[in-house]
């Protein structure tokens, strides 16, 4: 995402003016989604959460402070928060028609992968899967860094350890395509 | 410094802060070191960036008809602010008209209060006085009707030959009145002042207004052989008759 369209977009969400929501849509929309997905795992409750999380976004675009977070990091806060409270409200719903399986951590499936980023996929597939398990449980599952030591049976400092390191093995991975899709996109 | 650096960044409160887990006060620690530490700086904007590209990696391809849904949802959230704003103007104006309609009667009720005070003290005063005239004539009857009242004709002196007055008094009830019936009339800055001698002591009873009291009875002050006496003096009474102007005198 370039800094200028990333700002404009700022400008409109701000103006209140609803073309930023077709902008967001347009650019995060897919990751997004994709984010809800891992997190609920149901395509329906992620497009409810997606659709949320738009309105969430919409409203409180006041609250937006670009010092603090980047825009990325902002909507993805939300998308995860109403995705966890999502699943929450559901599984005291019905317990059993939706579970969150703790087993599913470990398969790293390629249901609903997009094939434009199967590329992205190769490099995913790069990175160790003691690193993808830690970050997805993190990342994904909801869990504080307490749970996901007690869910996977890894002490808590080898988590802490595993983040840091899955964390900057994924910038090595993508240190140079992001680079690339960086150039790309300011042509 | 740097050792101090080192130790906050292998917690994992910025890795909290990234995905917005921390508490208040973790927040606020978190901001400030990010705010006055280049090095904890760059690593929460690798972290961002880590995020981002970690989350892009679990794209998937929405379903269509999702964006129009969200557009929709997000048009009617604005219309029901506006809605909002709406009913919020239209409160606003109907607290205001209240406030001044109340302001309005609350001012109409003041005026009454205060219209209500003076129309009881008229009301107060009209029966102060009559209850005085009441008592006055309730007197004068008493002292006419009664078989022991004398009736004395008064006649003026040389000086004023019209003057025709009667006095009633009645040393049972103690209670004297004199009638004047006729006043010769007098230059516009004299008056005649009626006077009673009583136990030596000159007492002034009010100027005699021959329009208005000719019907009416004045009381005199009862007193065994006291005098009574007209006098003419300047427009408005004396304080002390003036003896040579005496036009009549009563004695009883």
């Amino acid at each position: 995402m370039s800094i200028l369209l990333e700002n404009h977009i700022v400008e409109l969400l701000q103006e209140r003016n609803d073309k930023a929501i077709s902008l967001l849509y347009e650019h995060y929309g897919d990751t997004l989604y994709g984010v809800a997905y891992k997190v609920v795992r149901d395509e329906e409750l992620a497009q409810d959460v997606v659709q949320e999380s738009f309105v969430k976004i919409w409203k409180k675009a006041d609250s937006y402070d670009p010092t603090k977070a980047k825009l990325f990091t902002w909507l993805f806060r939300i998308t995860r928060n109403t995705a966890i409270d999502k699943l929450r409200s559901a599984n005291t719903k019905s317990d059993k028609e939706i579970q969150m399986d703790v087993s599913d951590v470990y398969k790293l499936g390629t249901e609903g992968i997009n094939p434009d980023l199967m590329d992205v996929q190769d490099n995913l597939d790069k990175l160790d899967l003691k690193y993808q398990v830690v970050l997805e449980a993190l990342f994904f599952q909801g869990m504080t860094q307490q749970e996901a030591s007690d869910e996977l049976d890894i002490p808590l400092g080898t988590i802490k350890s595993r983040l840091k390191i899955g964390l900057r093995e994924l910038k090595k991975l993508y240190g140079t395509s992001m680079l690339l899709i960086y150039l790309i996109s300011c042509l | 410094m740097k050792e101090k650096i080192k130790i906050f960044l292998e917690t994992d409160l910025l890795e909290k802060y990234l995905l917005g887990t921390t508490s208040q006060e973790e927040t606020l620690q978190v901001e400030r070191y990010i705010a006055m530490y280049p090095e904890v700086r760059t690593t929460y904007n690798e972290l961002q960036d880590n995020l981002e590209v970690f989350a892009k990696m679990h794209s998937m391809k929405t379903p269509d008809g999702l964006k129009e849904r969200i557009q929709n949802r997000i048009k009617s959230e604005n219309t029901g602010r506006k809605r909002f704003f709406r009913y919020a103007i239209a409160a606003s104006f109907t607290a205001l008209l209240f406030a001044g309609a109340s302001y309005f009667f609350w001012n109409q009720n003041q005026s009454l209060q205060e219209e209500n005070l003076i129309v009881n003290t008229k009301i107060q005063n009209l029966e102060e006085n009559m209850r005085i005239q009441l008592e006055d004539v309730r007197n004068q009857f008493i002292v006419l009707n009664n078989p022991k009242t004398k009736r004395l004709n008064v006649k003026g002196n040389s000086k004023a030959k019209e003057l025709k007055a009667v006095a009633y008094i009645n040393p049972v009830k103690k209670l004297s009145y004199i009638n004047v019936s006729k006043l010769p009339n007098l230059p516009e800055n004299q008056c005649y002042q009626m006077w009673a001698e009583v136990n030596g002591q000159m007492l002034n009873l009010g100027v005699i207004q021959e329009a208005t009291d000719s019907e009416k009875l004045m009381a005199l002050p009862y007193a065994e052989n006291a005098v009574g006496y007209i006098t003419i003096e300047p427009t408005g009474g004396n304080t002390s008759p003036t003896v040579e102007n005496i036009v009549a005198n009563i004695s009883y």
